[in-house]
């Protein structure tokens, strides 16, 4: 039995909500076994039910591609023919950012400083910046013709990002708040203005004209690359690497042990 | 007008990365911009709706199957109704609650992103799509109940975001079946695509246990009472009313439009029936347990939820599901207003009394009279009396309940509205009891009483529940007085913390004025932009069933098993 999938039912349903840390007790465990137990067997039913070729859009989506501006199935899929998809998916990384930094203003806890590198594995990650960066480029580039694209070379950053945040070479306040604000929603930003600027061909939203898609397509990667790698370098940091703003003051240093 | 559909959902959004990038200041002005251009933008909406009735729009020109299409029925339009004038009432509070706080700077953005996903919910055909929704309303749900900064909040955050996850996984597993069965994903189209088997059996059960865990129907639940007790209270509201709505909607659409055609739903549905009596009883009984305010009005949620969910028992007749489905609707749109008017007003009695003890309610209704007013009239249409909205719904359900001759589920539904009854008016009893009984009676009663029992009360008094009041009580603390000037209670001991507040043996003038004071009179009055929107919400609910006429007639709109099979064919041609 797979202790993740049971883990929320551990509350017994009819507990009262005060009743915090209490051990289920043997029969709700029990019944949550059976439970997932049965329901894993019906769900390897239903999948095995499924016929071997499963009636998908992949005839659809060979027969659009050349009209697409991409040559990348993949890439055709997530920003032209459900582009919007993609859109709401940057707004969700946005937003777990956001939340990170609500959680960060309120709490009291100050963030233990990460561990120092050695000499050795700093040098390292210098020798590998600029490699990582071209890296980045490159599988951005490539989504236009192969798999790549903006989340492949957004997590490449993001990994530049972290590396660079554990060697020391990204402190606290690197930038100012605007910088951040801007880089975190210029990916959002620009796949709404593209698909804005479609209604004034007169076309429905995210209706790229075939003449433009590839260069549209490739300005909305780009900048969601900016976007996700912050992103992901925040979420790894656990709050804002920006300066700090007037309004909200930061917990003080001597709050640290 | 064309683009009026997608731009419902841009506007929001586009005014939220806005208000990220401005000062924090502006974000208020930046959700009344959008107040007014949202509104503006439903109305061409309304008049194609009425003209010609439903209707796509395709976003990025794809069409159906390889693209995202919008598609809006009356049942949506509602739901996009009620998603602009609830957030107007709640902003108009969260102006007065959020002014002057630091959480302002997160909250504004927060609640456009909200705005955004719940109008995207309401207009999208697509089932992933709306498992993208799910994911930001769940992720901002977090985040919104994070903001109180306590840490109850952060501890009923992070179990919701346990919750949600397992729920969006679940239904993003159903997806996949429906997607791996059909080869499409348009909810619309779906019923004529799908074909019975395990598979599309599975696909509904997977999503539905997903929804549920989501919407916190009945034996899954155990979330929603702590995140929505705990979190700000203009966030209590939007979640309550909305967020519990949005998972429900996609249900809906589930069980109504897509599967209906494909399984035999009908030997399903009384089991989701019986879940919602199921929650009803549990809900009502465990608020009547409740001596928090906001804890009671959460458990009261669970309660209303048990409505929607009878309907899916009530609505499985192949006949005509349309009175049925404007029942439901309508009863989810006034359950919104009221339960937002109540978590708000849970929010102005927190403010101005520093609890929100149902115990320590006493003199409530003469310091916030609007406040106590408004619980009433939107208990009203909780419980479901007339002229309110609750009452159409209820009264709707009920009659469909009748009309099939399912007794069972219209006694249900009559014993939920007595339950509703119970808990309403355990509220409104604490709120407009006398400031002056509770602790100045026993005083008065007890003036022979032997004073001994005092050293065991007097501690409990100076404790740290009453913090304010303790100080005036404590302060001519003197046991070797007692003997003299014996106003001590009698049930020192017991645990009622409104008769131990006041052991002190002093003398009467002082007793008077501590009693005085224990209502804090000294707290400044509430702002009156808390208390006027609060009242125009419960006066919205109480009001909602006079106007339910045409609200009624929207909803029958695409509704199904209505004019053609397939609503929307026509368009697409």
């Amino acid at each position: 039995m797979d202790p993740t999938r049971g883990a929320p039912r551990q509350i017994p349903p009819g507990a009262d909500p005060t009743g915090e840390g209490r051990a289920p007790s043997l029969l709700v465990r029990l019944l949550t076994g059976v439970g997932v137990t049965a329901f894993g067997v019906l769900l390897a039913w239903a999948i095995l039910s499924l016929p071997p070729t499963a009636p998908g859009l992949l005839h659809e989506v060979r027969e659009h591609l050349p009209r697409s501006g991409t040559k990348s199935m993949v890439t055709a899929v997530l920003i032209n023919f459900r582009g919007y998809d993609t859109l709401l998916e940057l707004t969700v990384l946005l937003i777990a950012v956001l939340g990170v930094f609500v959680i960060r203003q309120g709490s009291r806890v100050p963030e233990p400083p990460p561990m120092p590198l050695g000499p050795l594995a700093r040098e390292f990650i210098r020798v590998l910046a600029p490699f990582l960066v071209i890296f980045a480029g490159y599988l951005l580039w490539a989504g236009g013709e192969h798999p790549g694209g903006a989340f492949q070379a957004g997590a490449i950053l993001g990994a530049l990002g972290i590396l660079l945040r554990l060697g020391g070479a990204l402190p606290d306040r690197a930038w100012g708040v605007l910088t951040e604000r801007l880089v975190l929603t210029i990916g959002i930003f620009t796949f709404a203005a593209a698909g804005l600027a479609c209604l004034a061909w007169g076309e429905t939203f995210l209706t790229f004209p075939p003449a433009h898609a590839g260069a549209m397509i490739l300005l909305i990667e780009a900048t969601g690359t900016l976007a996700i790698g912050l992103i992901l370098v925040l979420l790894f940091v656990g709050g804002s690497l920006a300066g700090t703003p007037p309004a909200t003051p930061r917990p003080t240093p001597e709050a640290e042990p | 007008m064309n683009h009026a559909p997608v731009l419902v959902v841009l506007l929001p959004l586009l005014a939220a990365l806005t208000s990220l990038l401005l000062p924090y200041r502006l974000a208020p002005w930046l959700f009344s911009g959008c107040l007014a251009g949202v509104g503006g933008l439903l109305i061409p909406l309304y008049q194609r709706l009425i003209a010609t009735g439903v209707f796509r729009y395709r976003i990025g020109g794809w069409g159906w199957p390889l693209g995202i299409d919008f598609y809006l029925d009356g049942t949506g339009f509602i739901m996009l109704a009620m998603t602009w004038a609830l957030l107007a009432g709640i902003g108009w509070y969260s102006l007065a609650y959020f002014r002057g706080r630091p959480a302002a700077a997160h909250f504004w953005p927060l609640l456009l992103l909200v705005w955004a996903a719940l109008d995207n919910l309401f207009l999208t055909a697509d089932v992933f799509n709306m498992y993208v929704t799910l994911e930001l309303l769940g992720l901002l749900s977090v985040a919104l109940i994070a903001l109180a900064g306590t840490s109850d909040a952060f501890s009923a955050a992070l179990r919701y975001l346990l919750a949600a996850l397992g729920g969006s996984m679940c239904y993003l597993l159903g997806v996949a079946m429906i997607y791996s069965a059909s080869g499409t994903l348009d909810w619309v189209f779906l019923r004529t695509v799908l074909t019975e088997g395990p598979r599309a059996a599975m696909a509904l059960a997977l999503v539905t246990a997903g929804l549920m865990l989501k919407s916190a129907i009945f034996p899954l639940h155990f979330w929603l009472p702590r995140a929505h007790a705990n979190a700000p209270a203009p966030v209590s509201a939007l979640l309550s009313s909305l967020m519990v709505k949005a998972s429900f909607y996609i249900a809906l659409r589930m069980w109504l439009w897509i599967f209906p055609g494909v399984l035999h739903t009908h030997v399903a549905g009384p089991l989701l029936g019986l879940l919602g009596a199921g929650a009803i009883l549990y809900g009502s009984l465990l608020a009547l347990r409740q001596d928090r305010l906001k804890l009671l009005i959460a458990y009261s949620t669970v309660a209303q939820l048990g409505y929607l969910f009878v309907f899916f028992a009530l609505s499985m007749h192949p006949e005509d599901v349309t009175p049925a489905l404007q029942a439901v609707v309508f009863f989810a749109l006034s359950h919104a207003f009221a339960k937002a008017a109540l978590f708000m007003g849970a929010g102005v009695v927190q403010r101005t009394l520093g609890h929100d003890s149902l115990d320590r309610l006493a003199g409530c209704a003469q310091r916030l009279p609007q406040i106590v007013f408004s619980f009433g009239v939107a208990g009203v249409s909780l419980i479901g009396l007339p002229p309110s909205g609750g009452f159409v719904g209820k009264y709707l359900l009920i009659d469909t309940a009748i009309r099939e001759r399912q007794w069972f589920w219209a006694g249900v539904l009559a014993v939920g509205g007595l339950l509703a009854g119970a808990y309403v008016f355990k509220i409104l009893a604490r709120a407009m009891a006398d400031g002056l009984s509770p602790t100045f009676a026993p005083h008065l009663a007890s003036i022979t009483a032997p004073s001994h029992v005092l050293p065991d009360g007097a501690p409990k008094a100076a404790g740290d529940t009453f913090p304010a009041p303790a100080t005036v009580a404590t302060g001519p603390t003197a046991p070797t007085e007692g003997p003299t000037t014996s106003f001590t209670p009698p049930t020192t001991s017991a645990p009622d913390p409104g008769i131990s507040r006041h052991p002190t043996p002093a003398p009467p003038a002082a007793a008077i004025s501590a009693a005085m004071t224990a209502v804090p009179a000294e707290a400044a009055p509430p702002d009156r932009g808390l208390v006027w929107s609060t009242w125009t919400l419960a006066m919205t609910a109480f009001l909602l069933g006079l106007l339910a006429l045409h609200p009624l007639q929207m909803i029958a709109i695409g509704a199904p098993e209505t004019g053609p099979r397939l609503p929307g064919s026509e368009i697409l041609k």
